[in-house]
C-alpha cells in the first residue's frame, strides 16, 4: 500500500490519509499533469528534432536570446541595488524607514498590467522620463531593449532585498570588529568580510528574480514595442504561435524556455551548495 | 606626548555618517524613481479628466462584467489554494515520508514558471485540438476559452502562495502541541482546529492575502487561455489591456487604479500582519 | 606595553554601564578583569580596543594618549567571546588576515606571510590545520585560532573577552595554560575578562575584581590573587571570590 510505502515511521497523527490525497490530488491535476501533458506533446507527439528546427530559426533565437539577456542584465542590476537597499534597510535608521520597508513588496502586489501600462506612460517618447532621458542622454527607453530592462527590474526588485534582509539581520557584529581590530579599513572589512556572508543569499534572491523575469509577459509587452528578431521576448513569441495555432511551435519554444531557465537554476544551486559547504552548516 | 584628537574614533561596525546619508539618499531617490513613480502616473492618467469621467469608465457594462469575473476567479481559487495549502503543509510537517523533496520542489515549481507557458499548459490539456478538450466542447462544458480554464491557470500561477507561507512556520512549530492534544483525547479534527489553526491563523491569512492579488492581478496565463471574449472572459487585467489598446486611456488607467487600490490595501494588510504577528509568521517575513 | 586607565566612565544612552574607573597596567603583566554579568568588565575591555568611546576620562598606552585612537590603529589583539573567526576563509586565510590588510608599504610579501602564519599554528600546537574552516574545528582549536589571528598582528597588547566562556570543563584547563605559556612567550601585557574567580585567580599575575549596579561598573578591589584571597577588601568581593 501507498502508505506503508511512504510513511517512514508510523505516528499517531491523525490526517496523514486526507491531507495526503487532496495535496496529491491537486499537486496532480493542477501541477504534474498539465507538464507531463506539454513534455509529452513535445517529445513523444512532435519529437526532439522537430522541435529544435522550430526553435533553431532566427526570431526564436533573438527572441529567447532577449528574454535571457534582459532578465540577467535586470536581476543583476537588482542584485547591486537589492543588497544595498538590504543594508541600508537593516543598518542604517532614517524617518520613514518602515513605511519604506514596506513599500518594496509593491512589485509582488501590483498586478503585472498596471505595472506595464504605468511605466510605458511614464518613459514613452511624452512621458515624464521618456522625454526627459530623450532630450538629456538622446536614449529612446520605451518600445527598445531599455524598457524591457526598466519593467523586469521592477519586477525583479523585491527579491534580492528580502532574502537578503535576514542574513544582515543575523550578522554577528563581533566579526565586523574583528576584522576592524586586525586593522582592516571599514571598506575592507565590508567587501572582505560582509559581501562573502551575504553572497548566498544574494545569489538565492537573484535566481528568484531571473526565473520570475525571464519568463515575465505582463509588465514587458506593453513597453517593449513588439518587434520581430529586436524587441519580442520569448513569452510573446509563445502567444504569437498560439494565436496562430501553431501549438507545436508554442510547445517547441516553452519547452526551451524551460530547459534553459532549469539549468540556469541547476547551475545557481549548485554554486549555493558548494558556498554553503565551504562556510559550513547555519 | 603626541596628543591623539578624539575625533578621529569611530565605531567599528558602521560607515562614517556622510556615506550613510549618501546610501539613504541614494536608495530613496532609486525606490521614488522605480516604484512610486509608476503609482502616482497611474492615478494622474486615470483622473486626467476628473473623478466623473474616471468612475463613468468603470460603470461600463463591460468593465462592470471585467470586475465580476475577477472576483468570481478570485473566489473560486483562494478558498482552493487555501485548502491545498493546508493540506500540504499538514502532510509535509506533521509526517515522515520519502519523496517529501520532491514535493516540496513541485509545490514551488509555478513560481519558475513563465505564465505564458502556464497558460499554454492548460490550452494543451483542454484546447479544441486535443481529444479531452474537443469531447469537453461536445458535452457543452468548454474549458479554453471559458472560466473553468482562466480558474485554472489562476490556480496554477498562484499555486504555491498558501503553502509555502504555512509549511516553515509548521515545521518551526513542530509536533509537540497536536501530540499533546491527541494524548487528552481530542479527535484529529478537534486538534486541528483548536490547537494547529489558531496557531497558524496569521500565516494562514498572509498566504491567502497574497494568494488573493496574484489570482485578481494575474495576466500572462489568463491571457493565453481566455480567449478575451468582451464582457464573457475578460477578467480586470485583460480589460486594461484592451481599454489601452483601443487608446481609451481613462478607461484603462482607472481599471489599473483599482488593481493598484486593492494592491495598496493588500501592502497595508501585510504589513500589519507582520508588525503585530511577527512571531506568528515564518521568519523571512521578521523585520 | 603599560597601560593606564585614567577616570573611564560609559554612558549608554540614559543607562550607565561603567562608574569612573581608574587602572595601571605595568607593562608585561597577564591582568583578569572578574566580575558578575553587568559589572562592565566587557565595556571596560572594548574600551581598551577601541570597540568603544569611554563617554568620560583618557586611555594612555606607554603615557600617550590613545583615547581618540581609531580601532585600526589601535593594534590590539582582540579575541572574541564568540571567537568572530570569518566562516569563509580556512585557518590560514583567517590568521594571514590582518598583515594582508595592510597598507602596501608595511605589508609583507606573500612568502613572509605564510612563513609567519606557519609559525603562529606551530605556537598554538596547530599545524596542520591551514586548510580547514572554522566549521570543521572543534571549540578548543577554535579558540587558539582566534589567538594566532590576534598574535598575527603583532600586537601592543592582547585583550580577551570570556577565552574560555563557551568550552567544556577539560578543555578549559588545558587552554589556560595554553594562554600563560603564550603570554610568557611574547612578553605582551594582556587583559582578558572572566566571571570564573578560579579562573582569574589561576591565572592572572593581577585580578581586578569588579562588581555592578545602578550606576554602573566599578572596581571593588585590585591586587595579586593571593593578596585578595588573604585580605577581601570588602563583602562584595569575599561572597564573590568564594562563590
Amino acid at each position: 500500500m501507498a502508505r506503508t510505502f511512504l510513511l517512514r515511521q508510523p505516528t499517531p497523527m491523525p490526517g496523514w490519509g486526507l491531507s495526503f490525497g487532496v495535496m496529491a490530488l491537486m499537486l496532480s491535476v493542477i501541477v504534474a499533469l498539465p507538464l507531463s501533458v506539454l513534455l509529452w506533446r513535445g517529445f513523444i507527439d512532435f519529437g526532439a528534432g522537430a522541435m529544435w528546427e522550430v526553435v533553431n530559426r532566427p526570431r526564436v533565437w533573438s527572441a529567447l536570446g532577449l528574454s535571457f539577456r534582459a532578465a540577467f542584465v535586470a536581476s543583476l542590476f537588482n542584485l547591486v541595488f537589492g543588497v544595498l537597499l538590504a543594508w541600508v534597510l537593516v543598518r542604517y535608521r532614517f524617518p520613514g524607514k518602515r513605511i519604506i520597508d514596506a513599500m518594496i513588496d509593491l512589485p509582488f502586489a501590483l498586478p503585472t498590467a498596471v505595472a506595464g501600462i504605468a511605466l510605458t506612460a511614464i518613459y514613452a517618447p511624452n512621458g515624464v522620463f521618456g522625454s526627459a532621458i530623450q532630450s538629456t542622454f538622446g536614449i529612446r527607453v520605451a518600445y527598445t531593449e531599455w524598457g524591457i530592462w526598466i519593467a523586469l527590474i521592477f519586477v525583479g526588485l523585491p527579491f534580492v532585498v528580502r532574502t537578503v534582509q535576514p542574513v544582515i539581520e543575523e550578522i554577528d557584529r563581533e566579526t565586523e570588529e574583528a576584522s576592524a581590530t586586525l586593522g582592516a579599513s571599514r571598506l575592507r572589512t565590508l567587501v572582505r568580510i560582509v559581501l562573502p556572508m551575504l553572497a548566498p543569499g544574494a545569489l538565492t534572491g537573484f535566481a528568484l528574480a531571473l526565473a520570475r523575469s525571464v519568463g515575465e509577459y505582463g509588465s514587458v509587452i506593453f513597453i517593449a514595442g513588439n518587434l520581430p528578431n529586436v524587441t519580442e521576448i520569448a513569452p510573446l513569441l509563445i502567444v504569437i504561435r498560439l494565436e496562430e495555432f501553431d501549438y507545436d511551435g508554442a510547445v517547441a519554444i516553452a519547452i526551451a524556455m524551460l530547459t534553459i531557465s532549469f539549468t540556469l537554476l541547476l547551475a545557481i544551486n549548485l554554486i549555493q551548495i558548494w558556498s554553503r559547504r565551504r562556510m559550513g552548516a547555519v | 606626548m603626541t596628543h591623539i584628537p578624539h575625533n578621529r574614533w569611530r565605531p567599528a561596525t558602521t560607515e562614517p555618517a556622510l556615506v550613510r546619508w549618501a546610501l539613504i539618499v541614494l536608495c530613496l531617490a532609486m525606490l521614488a524613481i522605480l516604484l512610486v513613480a509608476p503609482l502616482m502616473v497611474v492615478f494622474d492618467e486615470a483622473l486626467r479628466r476628473g473623478w466623473a469621467f474616471a468612475l463613468a469608465s468603470l460603470s461600463e457594462p463591460d468593465a462592470q462584467a471585467a470586475i465580476r469575473l475577477t472576483l468570481l476567479v478570485a473566489a473560486l481559487t483562494v478558498p482552493l489554494n487555501a485548502v491545498f495549502g493546508i493540506a500540504a503543509a499538514w502532510a509535509v510537517t506533521k509526517f515522515d515520508w520519502r519523496g517529501k523533496a520532491w514535493v516540496i520542489t513541485l509545490i514551488d515549481l509555478p513560481f519558475s514558471i513563465s505564465p505564458v507557458v502556464a497558460g499554454l499548459l492548460f490550452v494543451l490539456m483542454f484546447g479544441a485540438n486535443s481529444a479531452l478538450g474537443a469531447w469537453l466542447v461536445a458535452q457543452g462544458f468548454p474549458i479554453v476559452f471559458a472560466v473553468p480554464g482562466i480558474v485554472l491557470a489562476t490556480l496554477f500561477i498562484t499555486f504555491p502562495f498558501v503553502a509555502r507561507e504555512l509549511i516553515p512556520v509548521m515545521l518551526e512549530q513542530g509536533r509537540a502541541e497536536e501530540e499533546a492534544a491527541l494524548t487528552l483525547g481530542a479527535s484529529g479534527w478537534r486538534t486541528f482546529l483548536t490547537v494547529t489553526l489558531p496557531n497558524i491563523r496569521w500565516a494562514l491569512l498572509y498566504g491567502v492575502l497574497l494568494c488573493n492579488a496574484r489570482a485578481m492581478g494575474e495576466f500572462g496565463a489568463v491571457a493565453v487561455v481566455s480567449g478575451k471574449i468582451r464582457g464573457q472572459t475578460t477578467t480586470m487585467p485583460l480589460m486594461i489591456e484592451m481599454f489601452y489598446n483601443e487608446y481609451l486611456s481613462v478607461a484603462a488607467f482607472t481599471m489599473a487604479g483599482v488593481l493598484a487600490l486593492l494592491a495598496f490595501v493588500t501592502l497595508t494588510l501585510k504589513t500589519a500582519l507582520e508588525w503585530r504577528y511577527a512571531d506568528q509568521l515564518a521568519a523571512s517575513h521578521r523585520h | 606595553m603599560n597601560i593606564d586607565i585614567e577616570e573611564i566612565a560609559k554612558q549608554f544612552g540614559t543607562t550607565a554601564a561603567l562608574h569612573p574607573v581608574s587602572l595601571a597596567i605595568p607593562s608585561g603583566t597577564l591582568v583578569a578583569l572578574l566580575g558578575p554579568s553587568g559589572s562592565g568588565k566587557t565595556t571596560l575591555l572594548r574600551i581598551l580596543g577601541g570597540l568603544e568611546f569611554p563617554s568620560t576620562g583618557r586611555v594612555l598606552f606607554d603615557g600617550a594618549d590613545a583615547t581618540g585612537l581609531t580601532v585600526q590603529d589601535r593594534r590590539a589583539g582582540f579575541v572574541f567571546q564568540s571567537y568572530a573567526l570569518f566562516r569563509h576563509m580556512n585557518v590560514f586565510e583567517n590568521i594571514a588576515y590582518g598583515l594582508r590588510a595592510r597598507p602596501s608599504k608595511t605589508r609583507p610579501p606573500g612568502a613572509e606571510i605564510s612563513r609567519r602564519v606557519n609559525k603562529l599554528l606551530d605556537l598554538i600546537r596547530l599545524p596542520d590545520i591551514g586548510a580547514r574552516f572554522p566549521s570543521q574545528l572543534s571549540g578548543g582549536q577554535r579558540q587558539r585560532v582566534a589567538l594566532a589571528r590576534a598574535l598575527a598582528i603583532e600586537p601592543r597588547m592582547l585583550l580577551l573577552d570570556e577565552p574560555f566562556g563557551a568550552l567544556d570543563a577539560k578543555v578549559r584547563k588545558e587552554l589556560r595554560q595554553g594562554l600563560r605559556d603564550i603570554h610568557d612567550a611574547t612578553g605582551l601585557t594582556t587583559v582578558f575578562v572572566t566571571h570564573d574567580q578560579e579562573e582569574a585567580m589561576e591565572l592572572a599575575d593581577l585580578v581586578v575584581v569588579m562588581s555592578g549596579s545602578g550606576s554602573g561598573g566599578r572596581i571593588e578591589q585590585i591586587g595579586k590573587p593571593e593578596d585578595i584571597r588573604a585580605r577581601p577588601n570588602s563583602d562584595f568581593v569575599r561572597e564573590f571570590i568564594s562563590a
